[in-house]
């Protein structure tokens, strides 16, 4: 523990990690709009949970993973439950993430020294959204089939990786048993252990590079109680919200993947809907290298905000037209997806 | 010795790397029988699996053409639209004509095409097989 205070020590003065941890945060930290950060933290920790036990009757293996999941959602007492649990939590951590973005965007938080928050935190971003993928694909329904067979051929044309990374998420040619395999081991071992280290570094920069500055916000806010309480009243908030929905909005299932033939409806979840329209509305190397350029922007939007704003750019104004436009796009592609 | 570590723990990343991605399997052209010209009717496609190579035929009032199912955008199925004339992509909405031409949609380029051989009344396809 010693080796790890150290840079602590340096930075904060404190003797040891509690006192670390007990450092005072700044009032703002109450307000709900900055307490969306530990909502998917919180939510995190449930998906473990409900994911771990999941696997104890989730096969991994073509001819019985539908099955499987037909048995945890029929037979199995509360799987229902626990598999609707871990449905809505990652809709919701992936919603609260967005709400998180939107809010440190907006307030221009990634300013300096935050820059490194943005980027830890844009990876865990994108880290969620490989989880969702890997984690709907293992029903093996139609729809989690087709969706298989279209993600990775869309990694297949990226230029040079390409078809090494296609055939690496495959494990050969086309979509198959061993492709099942490894997007199951992708989504119970790597991803959870790589989204885990992820989120703790994010956790560990934000406290080592301090909260941003809000106006009027004092730092007179010790962790334990004040905060601690806070952020319980909120993951019992969210547990609530949770029962509800998976109570009013029990899992389903659709039809066995047919290799075959293609379902009638290969929308995917709500939140690969926008890409996927984008994808459906330009050609081809187009909407990839669009999306490719768009992830690549976000991550280092740090940086770009400083080289405009030294060019004079007023950015406070030109994020809330960036921001505003990028919500409205997604939700008119995501109505463009429902209507289709 | 910090380079040759290095080296080392690179070159053992790289094994890794070859022992995850599998290699492309050697192919072969091979003539395959799919029946007799009965089994297409004329203005017809018929869906067929020839271990695992999903293809369709198609027979016009001219002739009988083979290809592959795999839409050239992202690897869907598409089928055939007997009112349209057209293959049509149910993913992203993709056409392409009877001659396997890609005419609307994302696809980049024409639907992958076999040989038809014509003996006697049985029609053989000529596909890849590995």
């Amino acid at each position: 523990m010693e080796s790890a205070a150290s840079p602590v020590e340096r930075r904060t003065g404190s003797k040891n990690w509690i006192d670390y941890i007990q450092k005072d945060l700044p009032e703002h930290l109450d307000w709900w709009p900055y307490t969306l950060g530990a909502i998917p933290l919180t939510l995190f920790g449930l998906l473990v949970t409900t994911g771990l036990l999941l696997t104890f009757y989730y096969v991994p293996s073509p001819d019985q993973a539908y099955e499987s999941v037909e048995q945890i959602t029929h037979e199995v007492y509360l799987g229902w439950f626990v598999r609707g649990v871990h449905k809505f939590s990652v809709d919701l951590m992936i919603l609260f993430l967005l709400f998180h973005v939107i809010r440190v965007f907006l307030t221009r938080a990634y300013r300096t020294p935050g820059e490194l928050k943005w980027v830890s935190g844009s990876i865990v971003f994108f880290v969620t959204l490989g989880m969702g993928f890997t984690g709907y694909s293992l029903v093996y329904d139609n729809v989690s089939y087709w969706g298989m067979t279209v993600v990775t051929s869309m990694l297949g044309n990226l230029p040079v990786v390409g078809l090494p990374l296609m055939y690496l998420l495959r494990g050969g040619e086309e979509v198959s048993g061993g492709t099942l395999l490894r997007l199951y081991d992708l989504h119970t071992k790597l991803l959870p252990v790589l989204l885990g280290g992820l989120v703790l570094g994010h956790v560990i920069i934000v406290r080592l590079k301090g909260f941003a500055e809000v106006k009027g916000s004092r730092g007179f806010h010790p962790f334990y109680p004040e905060h601690t309480l806070v952020m319980g009243a909120i993951a019992v908030g969210l547990l609530v919200l949770i029962v509800d929905l998976v109570m009013i909005f029990p899992p389903t299932l659709g039809p066995p993947a047919n290799t075959q033939e293609v379902a009638s409806d290969v929308s995917p979840p709500w939140y690969f809907s926008a890409a996927y329209m984008w994808i459906t509305l330009l050609p081809g190397p187009l909407s990839l290298w669009s999306l490719m350029g768009g992830a690549g922007l976000f991550v280092v939007y740090p940086f770009l905000d400083r080289v405009l704003l030294e060019r004079g750019w007023p950015m406070p104004f030109v994020n809330v037209v960036v921001g505003v436009l990028a919500v409205l796009v997604f939700v008119a592609l995501m109505v463009l997806d429902v209507r289709m | 010795m910090g380079f040759g570590l290095l080296f080392g723990m690179g070159t053992l990343a790289l094994r890794f790397l070859q022992f995850l991605v599998p290699s492309p399997k050697p192919k072969r052209y091979e003539a395959v029988l799919i029946g007799s010209l009965s089994r297409v009717p004329v203005g017809e496609a018929v869906p067929m699996d020839l271990s695992g190579q999903k293809i369709v035929v198609l027979r016009t009032n001219e002739e009988v053409l083979a290809f592959s199912r795999r839409c050239t955008d992202l690897g869907c199925l598409v089928s055939w639209s007997k009112e349209r004339e057209q293959f049509l992509c149910p993913c992203h909405q993709g056409v392409f004509d009877k001659t396997g031409k890609n005419i609307a949609g994302p696809p980049p380029r024409p639907l992958d095409r076999f040989e038809v051989v014509t003996r006697g009344d049985q029609l053989y396809v000529n596909i890849q097989s590995s």
